[in-house]
This record gives C-alpha cells, sequence and structure tokens, in this order.
C-alpha cells in the first residue's frame, strides 16, 4: 500500500532533487532513495544514530525521524547488578516511603547521570553507566549494531570537558564509531522550531540555561540552578510534611525528604502547573483553591489516596522556578528565576539581536512541559521590560532620576510635541523610545526606502514583541540536521581522538567555517575542533 | 541480596582495565580511574586531584595492584555477572562479560508472534511489530484483536474489531477506534492516527513517510517550474495565511517535522542555487546535478525575464535562507490558552490521577501526550538473536541459529564450562546438633553478628583437566561492617571433568570412608588446611565467617544515634559479601598454533595455563540485633 505510492513520490520529487547542490556533498555511501524519500521505506544502513544525553534522560533514534525511537531515564534500577531483579520482584524503588528521612542531593543522587560538580562524580562509575546506557539501548530499542554507523551527539554547550571526555572515550574504546558529531543542543532546538535566531530556555535538570542564538550561533548564555531538580526536591519537602502531617506553614528548614524519588516524579509530571500571573488571573486565582486532587497517598503511594488543593501543587514551580516571594536582592547571580534570566540574557544581547530573539522564545526542557509555565515567564518577562525598559541600571537613585526625565519629557511633550508614538509592537518598545534614542521615530532614509521596496518580496521578520515558538526539541533539531547532510562544526573521528584525546583538538574555538559546501573536502581536515566546546 | 541468599558472582576481568582516556593518559591522568576503597573517602579524593602531583598518581597505581575488590563500590555492579552469564574465548584464554564482546544482530523477531522480521523492514516499522502484536499503553500487556461484541459480552458476529487488553480492560474503543479488518492492524492504526491527528491535512502520517510526500509534491511543482518565482509565490500564500494564522492547524510531532525537513530542504536549494555561487568549478560537468543545475539555469532566466518583462532581478545578491513563516512550514506558535485549558483540564474531577498518563506511559508515546485518552495502543518490540565475538581477537564466542523459534546455538562458549562453578552452602550449625539428631541450617537473611558460622564453598570444574585452585580472601571484609573470614583450606585440586563411570568405579573402591563421613555429615568438624569433601571433579573447602556489627546496633546500646553513620548506612550494607579472589592453574592440550612453541619446552604437548579473578560470595544478610 505505502511502496507504491513512495514510489511515486520519488518520481516527482526527482526533478527537484538534482538542484541542490548538496547532492556531490552527500557521502558517497547514501543511496540516491534516501535523500528523495526520508519516509523510512528505502532506509539506508549508513543513516546516523543520534543520543540526545542529559543529566537524566536520554533520547535516541535515527536521523530523519521526527519522534525518538526510545527515551531512556536513569535511576538505581539502571545500575543494578546482572541478575538483580529485585526491581521487579518488589516493584521499582523509590515508590514507596523512605525509612527515614534522606538529603535533598542524596535523594537525586542516584537519579542523575552526573552532575554539574564534578567533584562529587567518579568518572568511572560514569563510564561504566554509559557503557551500560548505550549498549542496552542499541539492544533494546535500535535494534542495529553498536558502532557500524556514524554517532550524532546532542549535548548542552557547556559541558565539562572531563565529563566530554569520559563521553566520547567511553564510545571509542568501546565501540567502533567511525566518528562521533557532536551537536549543540541550543541550536537544534532552534533548528527543530524554524528558526534561525532565537532565545533558547532549556529548563533543564539541574540549571536553566537561557541562551541567545542569532543566525544559528550562540551569542550569549546565562544560566541559573532554578531548574527541574530543585523543583523537585521542593515538591519533595512538600509531599514529606504532608506525609508527616504537619502544617506547611511551619518553617521549611532542610529537614530531609521521606517520600520515593519515583512517586515525587510522577507527581510532578502528572500534576505540576503554574498559576499565571497574579494581577490578571485574580479572579481565576480564587475559584481554583477550591480545587482538589486526589494524589496517591506520600505514606501508603500503593492504596491510598489523598486529597491535596491543587494550588499547593503550583507551590513548587512557583517558589523554585519564579522565586516568588524571594526579593530579586536576595538572589545569587546563579540562582536568578527564570524570567530574570531570560531578561538578563535578552539584556546581554545587542539591541539587533534583542529584538529578533525575544520575539523568537524557544522552551525546551522537562519544566517546559509545565503547563502554564511557559505563558507565566514570558508575561513576567515582558512585566520586568515594562519596569525597567531595556536598562541594567537599577536602584533608588536611578528610579529618581528616570521619574525627574519622565517630568521633564511630559512637560516637554505638552509643549507641541506629538503624542506618544503608538507603534504596532505593542507595550514594549513604548519604554523604550525614552531610553534608547535609536528607537524614536526614524527619519527617512532613502538607502533604506530602496532596500525596502527591493525586498518587498521578503517578509519582514517578526520581531522586538514576546512571542514564544514550540519547537520539536534538541533531538528532533539533530535528526532534521543530520537528514540534510549538513556537516557538523565539531565531528571527532575515531582514529584521532584515539590518539590525543580530547588535547588533539585544535584551540582555535572559530576554525575557518566551513560553509555548507565543505563537505566535499571531507577527507582532508587534518586537525579537528571542540568548537565551542572547547 | 539479588538473589536468594546464598548466592555467587564473578566479577569479569575487564573490570581491571579501565577505558583508555588517551587524554588523561597524555597529561598524566587528572582523575581517578578506579573508585577510591572507601565510600568515606570519595569526596575528598575528588578535591585531592585536582592538587595531587604525579608521584601520587604512580602510588595509586602501585596500590592499584594489590587492591582488594570491593562488592559495594558503585561500580562492581557493573562488572559482577552471576557465573552462568559469562562467556569464555579461547584465543584469548579470558573471562568475557557483555562489556568486552561485541555484538552483531542476527536476526530480529517478535516475541509475541515469533515471525521473522526482514532487517530491510525492522527500521521502517520503527523497530517493532509490523503485524497485529500490540502492547496495552496502560498497563504494557498484549493485546488481542477481538470483536466489539465479544468485548461488551453479547453474541458473536463479523462486526468491527477491537483491541482489547485482557489485564485491565483497556480498549481501542476508549480511544475510539474501531478496526474493519482483524488482520494488518498496525496499517489500519496508522491510517487513522493519521487523519485524527492532522485535519488540516489530508494525510499525515505518523511515520511521517506520506506527509512529507503529500507536503512536498506541491512545493516540488514550484520548485521545478520555476525557481526564482517560487518564493515571491509563496510570500503571497504567506501574506494571505498570515491572517488566518491564528488558529493554527495543529500538526503532530512527526508531521511538524516533515514539514520543517521540507522546509529546510528548499531553502537550501533555493538559497545556493544562485548563479553567484562558484559552484560550477568544485565538480565536473559529468554530474548530472551540475547539467541539471546549469539547463535549470538558463531556463529560469529566459522564463524570469518572461515573467517579469524584462526587469531581470540583479542576481549578485545570493537569496538568504529565511525562517519558517507559516504552520505549513514547520512553525508553531505557541498560545497560552492552549495551556490554560490543560490545567483546567487537569484540575477538573472528571481526569484526576488516574487521567493523566504516567512517566512510564508517557515516555512510550509520542511527545505530545498528556493524558490517559491520548494514548495509542503500542505495536510491540522486536528482539534479535546476537551473535557475540571477543572484542579484542574477535572470535565468535557465541552464533545463535537464526530461526527465531530456535533455541540452539551453533557456537557458544559459555564460561562455566572453563572455570569452576562455584556454589555455597551454610553448614548447619554445630551447636545445635545436641537438641536433634539433624542440624539446622542457619537463617542466611538474618545471621547473629559476632557469631562464628561455616560456609561450604563448592568448586566445580567442567574441564576435561584437573584444577589446582588458589583462593585468597582479605581477612576483613571491606565496608562499614567488618566481617571476618578465613579461609580454612586455601590451595586445593579438582579433578577433571572425566568419564561419570570414573566416578562410580572409583567409588566403589577407594573412598568410602569418606563417603560414611559424609553421611554422618553433623559429626565432621571443619579443620584448617583440610578439604571438607572432594568429589570426581568438585571440591568443597569451608569457610569462617563472623558478622561484624551493623553500626546502626552499635548506636543502640552505646552513646545514642549517631546520625552521621545512619545516614552513610546505605540500603544493602547489612548484606554480607565475600570478595574471593580465585587463581587457577591447569595443564591444558597445547592448541594447533601453539603445539611447535609448546613442544621445545614441554615434550608432552601440555601448556600450562592459569586464570585469576574476583569473584563475590553473598552468604547473608545481617541481623540488626545482637
Amino acid at each position: 500500500m505505502s511502496t507504491p505510492s513512495n514510489l511515486r513520490h520519488t518520481q516527482t520529487a526527482r526533478p527537484t532533487s538534482p538542484h541542490t547542490p548538496q547532492q556531490p556533498s552527500r557521502s558517497g555511501n547514501t543511496s540516491f532513495a534516501s535523500t528523495t524519500s526520508p519516509g523510512s521505506t528505502f532506509r539506508n544502513e549508513d543513516d546516523a544514530i543520534i543520543f540526545e544525553l542529559g543529566a537524566r534522560w536520554l533520547r535516541a533514534g535515527f536521523e530523519g525521524n521526527g519522534t525518538p525511537f526510545c527515551v531512556v531515564g536513569f535511576g538505581p534500577e539502571e545500575s543494578r547488578r546482572v541478575g538483580d531483579y529485585r526491581g521487579w520482584i518488589q516493584g521499582a524503588a523509590g515508590n514507596g516511603p523512605l525509612p527515614k528521612p534522606v538529603n535533598a542531593e542524596d535523594w537525586v543522587r542516584d537519579y542523575e547521570l552526573w552532575q554539574p560538580d564534578l567533584r562529587k562524580v567518579d568518572l568511572g562509575l560514569l563510564e561504566d553507566k554509559i557503557e551500560r546506557l548505550f549498549r542496552e539501548t542499541y539492544n533494546q530499542y535500535l535494534l542495529t549494531d553498536a558502532g557500524s554507523s556514524r554517532l550524532v551527539l546532542t549535548l548542552p554547550s557547556l559541558m565539562p570537558h572531563p565529563l566530554l571526555s569520559s563521553l566520547l572515550s567511553t564510545l571509542f574504546s568501546r565501540w567502533r564509531f567511525p566518528s562521533i558529531t557532536l551537536l549543540p543542543s541550543a541550536t537544534m532546538s532552534a533548528t527543530a522550531a524554524g528558526l534561525r535566531s532565537a532565545l533558547v530556555v532549556d529548563i533543564g535538570w539541574a540549571e536553566t540555561t537561557a541562551t541567545g542564538l542569532y543566525e544559528y550561533r550562540e551569542i550569549t548564555t546565562k544560566r541559573s540552578t532554578r531548574a527541574m531538580k530543585s523543583t523537585q526536591q521542593e515538591l519533595g519537602r512538600l509531599l514529606s510534611r504532608l506525609a508527616s502531617g504537619e502544617d506547611h506553614e511551619t518553617e521549611a528548614k532542610d529537614d530531609g525528604i521521606s517520600v520515593g524519588f519515583a512517586y515525587c516524579e510522577e507527581i510532578i509530571t502528572r500534576f505540576a502547573w503554574c498559576k499565571p500571573r497574579a494581577n490578571d488571573g485574580e479572579q481565576r486565582e480564587l475559584e481554583l483553591p477550591a480545587h482538589t486532587v486526589l494524589i496517591p497517598s506520600p505514606t501508603n503511594p500503593a492504596q491510598d489516596f489523598v486529597d491535596v488543593p491543587f494550588s499547593r501543587l503550583a507551590e513548587p514551580v512557583e517558589t523554585v522556578l519564579l522565586a516568588t516571594g524571594t526579593p530579586e536582592s536576595e538572589l545569587d547571580d546563579e540562582e536568578k528565576s527564570i524570567p530574570q534570566l531570560v531578561y538578563n540574557t535578552l539584556l546581554a544581547l545587542p539591541p539587533d539581536a534583542r529584538g529578533t530573539c525575544m520575539s523568537r522564545i524557544v522552551f525546551v526542557g522537562g519544566g517546559a512541559r509545565i503547563p502554564g509555565l511557559r505563558q507565566r515567564i514570558l508575561q513576567e518577562v515582558s512585566s520586568l521590560i515594562e519596569r525597567y525598559g531595556w536598562s541594567s541600571i537599577r536602584g533608588k537613585a536611578v528610579e529618581r532620576q528616570r521619574q525627574r526625565m519622565e517630568d521633564l519629557r511630559i512637560s516637554s511633550q505638552t509643549n507641541g510635541q506629538k503624542p506618544k508614538p503608538t507603534s504596532e509592537n505593542g507595550e514594549t518598545p513604548a519604554k523604550d523610545e525614552k531610553t534608547d534614542p535609536s528607537q524614536e521615530v526614524p527619519e527617512i532614509d532613502f538607502v533604506e526606502q530602496k532596500l525596502h521596496r527591493q525586498n518587498k518580496d521578503i517578509p519582514v521578520p517578526i520581531q522586538g514583541v514576546l512571542r514564544e515558538v514550540e519547537s520539536l526539541g534538541a533531538w528532533a533539531g539533530a535528526s532534521l540536521v543530520t537528514s540534510l547532510k549538513l556537516r557538523g562544526m565539531v565531528e571527532i573521528e575515531r582514529e584521532k581522538f584515539l590518539q590525543h584525546g580530547l588535547a588533539g583538538a585544535t584551540r582555535d574555538s572559530e576554525p575557518s567555517v566551513p560553509d555548507r559546501r565543505s563537505g566535499l573536502r571531507a577527507g582532508d581536515r587534518s586537525s579537528w575542533t571542540l568548537a565551542g566546546w572547547a | 541480596m539479588s538473589r536468594p541468599f546464598p548466592y555467587t558472582y564473578i566479577s569479569c576481568p575487564c573490570a581491571d582495565t579501565p577505558v583508555l582516556d588517551p587524554a588523561r593518559k597524555r597529561r598524566s591522568r587528572e582523575s581517578p580511574q578506579k573508585p577510591p576503597p572507601e565510600r568515606d573517602t570519595e569526596a575528598n579524593e575528588g578535591q585531592d586531584d585536582a592538587k595531587q602531583p604525579a608521584n601520587k598518581d604512580d602510588e595509586e597505581d602501585e596500590e592499584d595492584e594489590e587492591q582488594t575488590f570491593d562488592p559495594r563500590s558503585p561500580r562492581s555492579n557493573f562488572s559482577l555477572y552471576p557465573p552462568e552469564q559469562l562467556l569464555y574465548c579461547e584465543d584469548c584464554h579470558q573471562i568475557k562479560c557483555p562489556r568486552c564482546i561485541t555484538e552483531e544482530i542476527v536476526s530480529w523477531y517478535c516475541p509475541n508472534c515469533l515471525f521473522e522480521t526482514p532487517s530491510s523492514m525492522v527500521r521502517s516499522d520503527g523497530g517493532r511489530c509490523g503485524r497485529n502484536c500490540f502492547n496495552c499503553p496502560v498497563c504494557t500487556a498484549p493485546l488481542a484483536v477481538s470483536t466489539i461484541e465479544n468485548v461488551t459480552g453479547n453474541g458473536n458476529g463479523q462486526g468491527p474489531w477491537v483491541l482489547s487488553c485482557g489485564y485491565c480492560l483497556w480498549t481501542t474503543l476508549d480511544i475510539g477506534i474501531k478496526f474493519d479488518k482483524p488482520t494488518n492492524i498496525r496499517s489500519q492504526l496508522q491510517k487513522m492516527t493519521d487523519s485524527t491527528t492532522g485535519p488540516a491535512f489530508d494525510a499525515r502520517s505518523r511515520q511521517g513517510s506520506r506527509a512529507f510526500g503529500d507536503l512536498k509534491s506541491p512545493l516540488s511543482n514550484f520548485a521545478s517550474v520555476d525557481e526564482q518565482a517560487n518564493p515571491s509565490e509563496r510570500d503571497a500564500e504567506q501574506s494571505t495565511s498570515k491572517e488566518d494564522q491564528t488558529p493554527t492547524p495543529h500538526l503532530g510531532a512527526e508531521a511538524r517535522f516533515a514539514a520543517l525537513k521540507n522546509f529546510y530542504r528548499t531553502q537550501i536549494s533555493e538559497t545556493s542555487n544562485s548563479p553567484s555561487d562558484s559552484l560550477g568549478s568544485e565538480f565536473g560537468f559529468s554530474s548530472p546535478g551540475a547539467l541539471n543545475r546549469l539547463m535549470s539555469l538558463y531556463a529560469s532566466s529566459s522564463r524570469l525575464s518572461g515573467l517579469y518583462g524584462g526587469t531581470k532581478k540583479p542576481k549578485s545578491k545570493p537569496p538568504v535562507m529565511r525562517e519558517a513563516l507559516t504552520a505549513t512550514e514547520g512553525l508553531r506558535i505557541a498560545s497560552g490558552d492552549a495551556d490554560s485549558a490543560l490545567v483546567e483540564r487537569i484540575a477538573s474531577p472528571d481526569c484526576g490521577w488516574d487521567g493523566v498518563a504516567s512517566l512510564i506511559q508517557r515516555t512510550e508515546q509520542s511527545p505530545d501526550v498528556r493524558f490517559v485518552d491520548e494514548l495509542l495502543p503500542l505495536p510491540v518490540l522486536l528482539r534479535t538473536k546476537r551473535a557475540k565475538r571477543c572484542k579484542s581477537c574477535k572470535h565468535i564466542l557465541v552464533k545463535p541459529e537464526t530461526k527465531p523459534q530456535s533455541t540452539r546455538f551453533r557456537i557458544r562458549l559459555i564460561a562455566l564450562s572453563y572455570i569452576p562453578l562455584p556454589t555455597l552452602r551454610p553448614l548447619a550449625q554445630p551447636s545445635a546438633t545436641s537438641v536433634s539428631g539433624l542440624a539446622p541450617t542457619p537463617d542466611l537473611n538474618a545471621l547473629t553478628p559476632l557469631r562464628p558460622y561455616h560456609v561450604l564453598l563448592t568448586l566445580k570444574n567442567h574441564m576435561f583437566d584437573p584444577v589446582r585452585i588458589t583462593l585468597a580472601t582479605p581477612s576483613v571484609t571491606p565496608g562499614i561492617v567488618a566481617t571476618k573470614v578465613t579461609v580454612l583450606c586455601p590451595q586445593f585440586e579438582i579433578g577433571a571433568n572425566s568419564d561419570v563411570w570414573d566416578e562410580a568405579l572409583q567409588n566403589a573402591t577407594a573412598p568410602l570412608s569418606d563417603r560414611i563421613t559424609g553421611m554422618r555429615g553433623g559429626e565432621k568438624v571443619p579443620e584448617a588446611g583440610k578439604v571438607w569433601e572432594k568429589g570426581r571433579n568438585w571440591t568443597t573447602v569451608v569457610l569462617e565467617v563472623v558478622p561484624g556489627t551493623l553500626p546502626g546496633s552499635q548506636a543502640e546500646d552505646g552513646q545514642e544515634g549517631d546520625s552521621d553513620i545512619a545516614a552513610t548506612f546505605q540500603k544493602d550494607e547489612d548484606v554480607l559479601e565475600i570478595p574471593v579472589f580465585v587463581h587457577m592453574e591447569w595443564d591444558a592440550e597445547a592448541q594447533l598454533e601453539q603445539q611447535n612453541v609448546g613442544k621445545a619446552s614441554k615434550p608432552d604437548d601440555l601448556v600450562a595455563r592459569e586464570l585469576a579473578y574476583w569473584m563475590v560470595l553473598g552468604v547473608g544478610r545481617i541481623q540488626a540485633s545482637l
């Protein structure tokens, strides 16, 4: 049924494909069929395999697929001995309550592949875990011989070198991968949203990163430790308090968590949510606390259910990710709330890039799935912009100064200036105009006009408005890029890595940019680089 | 701990050869490759090694030789295997675990219907059964194809068919799916999910193949007709579609991916097709791509002039790749309403805990799924039969027969035919013998601390050569609970795995007294330096074990609640596991290629072989109280 239709499409597609200059640049072993039908029917054996690796989850699949074949999590079950079937006999660990409260850090340790603080990571153990993880993913899900085809890894662009080195040397020494390509996950997420410039906010496990991308280049990255790990720890504390029957008014000192990790994660995936911003959702807030939801009881999740006000399940998100209730001055640089992080990243971008990026905000990562959170972050960011404009100067004196300027301006406006230009961009530039002279009514520029006339056909990109674009995720982006036969900047060949390891990479972080056609000279890449990872 | 007590594990020697990191070798190793012996020192170790001078590293290397195997270290979980799961390479003369072999897939099959899937179909089916085998998305039990009448329970008929779960009673009716015929369910399902996920487009498949074709064809027609006119045409399209962009058609993940891919492909071809691109010099005219491009170049320019009435666009500037602008190109603008609707739905009483898909259910499904009624039946994951090779010498260790139904192997070199099989058994407690004639065996799940136990370790040889064994064990087990262990007879021999009749004949004549003592059992007293029992191809020795006290129990009688110890006291710390180092020596018959060498030294074609490995004996669980 599907085969004839595929053949037909191949024929209709054929006239276009010779136009693509990619044809010669494709590696010789890709068949013609694989380029015309991305559908899987004629897939070549040598399709690259794409892994997206994070601290908690792994996604794996073949290039050209829209969704990964499998999503594999890490937990204590994954690091049991072979032949240890307790997970099956007693039910997975981490569901029931713990015998005694555990420190929040120990609570999560078994469940993460690595931690950002490498002082506590046993790299040997990490290598063991990675080896088993990859082996089992290949054997269970990918169902192909490991090491026979190219491997593409999607990694966060800031990866500790010992980690990267462990990962690569494990993969290279265990299997015969001809080469491993590294792709930055932020850029891939933007690609999977169909964008070239974006602000990618990755609400990940250990940290939230906001990466400003402009034309596929990472310009700035800012990070915050307010991410899913601390959210889950917070929820764990909340549930522990529920379990012990204490009122939530009791001060949350770090008394450990006594509920299972898996149980907590289950609740966070099912019921965590985020309230809309207070001032415009007040009437909704009034009615929502009336709701209670049944969740499995923290003391006996297998049998009992308890009623929990639905609004309390929004608390961890509120206090951790949005840092509600903590004044901004209290926050350290590394633990800014996510709206603050987004704002600061935008602020750090050059104005052009900022305008482009702010209307292309992409949320990825586990936290992006919490309903309401993305909208809330955008609301908070826009209120920040309203309050401060694009200026990083804060403080009372500045405030007074601004007030004085405002007064001056108002008086001058009444003197006969034209009223405030209201642009269709909405509230965002309204404040900017005072501070930023470049945003005032543009004088008529002949060159601009001419350019504009010429480029009439080219649509004007949206910019200057806060807008969120949904992405298919870094894995899909990597799959997309790989299937288009674009070569990554960081392509590590087996022999070269085995000679020198990471130290063999050229230090030049910005090497001669291989444009798309450089695939032709595939063989003569004498030196390799780590590009952003260096 | 993992299996019922007592148990034995063997550590594959490959754990001693850590992953070679070329960079680390160069910089004289920056981080410790071996886990520090004790958990307590781990944190310090990490801090130390930054400032650790090179000589410390060397020291550590020397220590590595001496280091005893610690079954409690988190790394040991990855090197310990039940003896029956290990393989043996006859060329390297080494034990091989799943980490030191490479695997090649021989065949793919569905574990449910046992049909073999040809390799060309595996990936197109997503590594899942392409027939009628499905798992329940809710509870993962296999789904059965049945008629609606069967499910609802009245009569039988031809009627529409559904998939139903026999365990949790989920049926495809719950998600509103019925099948016209009971065969080829997978493709039927695919068609249905296509039409349900994308009402905006007529055809969109989860696999993306058909969707891509359908999306592509209109665009590719444009592209082939006229390259330059195309963008403007599409821009017009965009401007019209921009108005009605707000009700974005909700594309499924696969369809959106296909749309994006299609978009990027056309972008790449458009932007790099301008004549200013000096591509021509880079590949000869021999390639059809180049020729075609040249042809289209002339064609397009002539047609261009026709279209635009001579106002030829200056082509010096290559068109710039742009971003996706419409939903058909894969762009999706998030809307806040969707999220608040989600929140409302989750909070609503008719959804509840069971209405939201669990984490496990979600990981198996497409990434957009959030509620139980969005779950689709899961085609059964295929399994593979794999041949295994030694990683270092590439010799085949295991080769199964291709047919899924066959459980036979063409080649299978399991380690147990080369290394002695260790079995463990507690010896009846001598103190209890006074009560009854038969001594009770101690309860291994509750070993009393500070009380001596005798454990019988039997090693059974499966080789046709007699083996000399040397056992070694640390006198005190590593970890918090210090258990004293003594091997009463560390050196002994195991007979060859000769004909079974030999034993019968031998037993008839010589060791009658031995058998008698064996019968009497309880009266026999373990003696240092003496083998407990010996048979044709097996030997039993006694281990004396004095379990240590648990830190918790110390806190009880001594100073009150030492919380530090309690915190470090891990779940399985009370399990008594004894690391035992096994060194075996035997004289093997020289193999063909070694014969010449062997002849020079030994005239009788025998080669001395040795093998050494760590073994872990799980004796039991230590009681908390004294």
